[in-house]
């Protein structure tokens, strides 16, 4: 059998000009030597940097290359186009050629996969209840295989990491104030929001596996229909998609929507939508009143912002943002694919991260400031009379209907409007110390310290990897009692709140004024005024859905 | 094919996504891609994200939400 060199005719032009520069290379005695030189001739005249760093090496290289270029110039002005994509037009032109005589597509093969699973997931009937499914078992996930890692991040914090703090100031003699403002302000307060951080890490691990793989752009597709009932379309669900994250992006990604009015519209639902800083206060007190069924109150949780945000969006838009001509929805359905670990890996760090950060700023602050107002007057012996107790005291009243009218949880309140995460910082503050601190814990070598956290590291991932495999139904690898672990929090909320007040504070803290941060996006992004009507409304909305769960329960009997 | 891809997206004000271009050349995403990476590096073509902006002013890059979700947008430079 014999071959035949492959040719690719570039055209009549572009050949005389590539067969000038290869007689050339014999009029100016160019060794090319490996290469071939209609291949050197080509690259030439593309101008290629390797090739012409090569040639001009050589002797008389310099003549050959202003040849080309004098080429490269002429080819430009007869063909109106740089040489380099003229070659390359050729090459796509002549592999397209290819592609169409060669490959045969029966009309079977353009259903493929994704379009299969679009038949159901984004199936008129099917698609909503896949997608609240979906996160249904997304957050039972987060909850129930984050539960050990909680239970021992909490353990380390309180019990080793406390107990070396303790250590170190101890051996600096350090005065019994500087104890308080460390083991309350920074272990109690910053502490008890990094305990969650194996849920967000859990948390964003799973949202990022859905985006990555095509499925939240569905989702947003399968939502459209709804979201025309309150005058907006499937694209403001993206946003709001985003605002399970944190709302702060989200209000910025409302500029992807072109009207003004459905901006507006979209961030002022946006905030409904639960945040990660949420999560903290849902796991708080979903363990410590609702034990294994916390998973299904927190996604509860997720489902009422997401009721909420529709009839907000309804009363908006029959009142002040009437809509305006609706504009067609046109969203790209991206081909479903495996998600890549490392970006899935990247992702998930990258939100935690900023979780981390703020904790070590924004709450390790508040908490600073918590606790100044928490000990002044300075020696107040009875938390209600310093000035964060009398300035809670006040307000207290105004949540009294709602079931939690005390002090404590006032004013932890107050404090979530820095960010959510400092509701259960506040929480963790009051009733850490009121409990006589953090546990003093026995007596130990900094060697059985390190053990111990190894140890426990290692239980916690044998009792996650036992409520991962008894999702699988038939499969129960769970000991309910294990379950059953406790932390100093959980304990002292029990003794404060009922399930039902419990259920009504959580209605509140989803629905309420949001952060400053997120207002300062809407006034950045809308001005002031959307941003006051925000806070109001939100507040107000609050208000009266936690009144109407907490009297309305207690009418049923359920207080 | 590249002038016709340049030409395609020429009157279109908010540019095309890959798979846009691909059904309207009747061309495999995948080819498609690498005439858009070749016209982008040559500046003929620029990749915007889905406000509309230049994802290259942009430090996003992989990190942009938006883009994992919707994709980029191809448009004719100047």
């Amino acid at each position: 059998m014999t071959t035949t060199l492959f040719r690719l005719d570039y055209g009549g032009k572009l050949e005389r000009e590539i067969s000038r520069i290869i007689e050339s290379f014999s009029e100016f005695q160019i060794d090319t030597g490996r290469y071939p030189q209609r291949w050197l001739a080509i690259k030439l005249l593309e101008a290629d940097a390797d090739i012409l760093t090569h040639i001009r090496a050589m002797p008389n290289g310099e003549q050959v290359i202003s040849l080309a270029a004098q080429s490269a110039e002429k080819l430009k002005s007869m063909l109106g186009d740089d040489v380099d994509m003229l070659i390359a037009d050729r090459r796509y032109g002549f592999i397209n050629g290819v592609v169409r005589q060669s490959l045969h597509r029966p009309h079977l093969d353009r259903i493929t996969l994704t379009d299969r699973i679009d038949d159901i997931v984004t199936h008129k009937w099917l698609g909503l209840p896949i997608f609240f499914a979906m996160m249904y078992v997304m957050f039972r996930l987060v909850i129930d295989v984050s539960a050990p890692f909680l239970d021992w991040t909490d353990a380390v914090i309180t019990g080793p990491v406390a107990g070396w703090f303790s250590l170190l100031l101890d051996l600096v003699s350090a005065p019994a104030w500087m104890h308080s403002l460390v083991v309350e302000a920074v272990i109690g307060g910053v502490g008890g929001v990094l305990v969650f951080v194996p849920g967000l890490l859990i948390l964003y691990f799973f949202l990022a596996l859905l985006e990555d793989s095509g499925y939240m752009s569905r989702a947003a597709f399968v939502m459209d229909r709804f979201m025309r009932v309150v005058g907006l379309h499937g694209k403001s669900f993206i946003p709001m998609i985003l605002g399970f994250g944190c709302a702060v992006p989200a209000i910025y990604a409302t500029r992807t929507i072109a009207s003004r009015r459905d901006r507006i519209l979209t961030a002022l639902l946006v905030p409904l939508m639960s945040c990660s800083a949420r999560l903290p206060v849902y796991v708080v007190f979903g363990l410590a009143f609702f034990g294994a069924r916390a998973g299904t109150v927190i996604w509860a949780m997720y489902a009422l912002g997401i009721v909420v945000a529709m009839l907000a969006g309804m009363v908006f838009t029959r009142t002040i943002l009437k809509p305006d001509a609706s504009s067609a929805f046109v969203l790209e359905l991206p081909p479903y694919r495996q998600p890549a670990l490392k970006s899935v890996l990247i992702h998930m760090w990258e939100n935690t991260r900023e979780f981390v950060r703020k904790a070590g700023t924004v709450i390790l602050l508040a908490s600073l400031v918590m606790w100044i107002l928490l000990n002044f007057p300075w020696g107040v012996t009875d938390k209600r009379d310093s000035y964060f107790g009398q300035v809670s005291g006040a307000i207290a009243p105004a949540f009294s209907p709602l079931g939690f009218g005390d002090w404590q949880t006032s004013g932890a309140l107050v404090t979530g409007f820095m960010a959510k995460e400092i509701v259960v910082s506040t929480l963790s503050q009051i009733y850490i110390n009121a409990n006589g601190g953090v546990e003093a814990a026995k007596p130990t070598t900094f060697g059985e310290d390190l053990a111990g956290i190894g140890l426990g590291f290692m239980d916690a991932a044998v009792n996650s990897g036992e409520i991962l495999l008894s999702i699988i139904p038939g499969v129960d690898l769970v000991d309910e009692e294990a379950e059953a672990q406790d932390t100093i929090l959980s304990r002292a909320l029990r003794e404060h709140f009922t399930p039902l007040s419990t259920m009504a504070l959580l209605v509140f803290v989803l629905l309420y004024v949001p952060c400053v941060a997120t207002l300062g996006a809407i006034k950045h992004e809308f001005g002031m005024s959307w941003a006051v009507i925000s806070a109001v409304y939100q507040t107000a909305v609050a208000w009266i859905a936690a009144f109407l769960l907490y009297q309305g329960g207690l009418l049923l009997g359920f207080g | 094919m590249l002038s016709q891809l340049v030409n395609l997206l020429e009157n279109k004000k908010d540019g095309l996504s890959l798979f846009e271009i691909s059904r309207l050349m009747n061309a495999q995403p995948s080819a498609v891609r690498a005439m858009l990476e070749l016209l982008v590096q040559k500046g003929r073509l620029a990749e915007v994200g889905p406000d509309g902006k230049v994802c290259a002013a942009c430090g996003l890059e992989s990190n942009c939400q938006l883009l994992a979700l919707k994709g980029k947008r191809y448009v004719v430079c100047g």
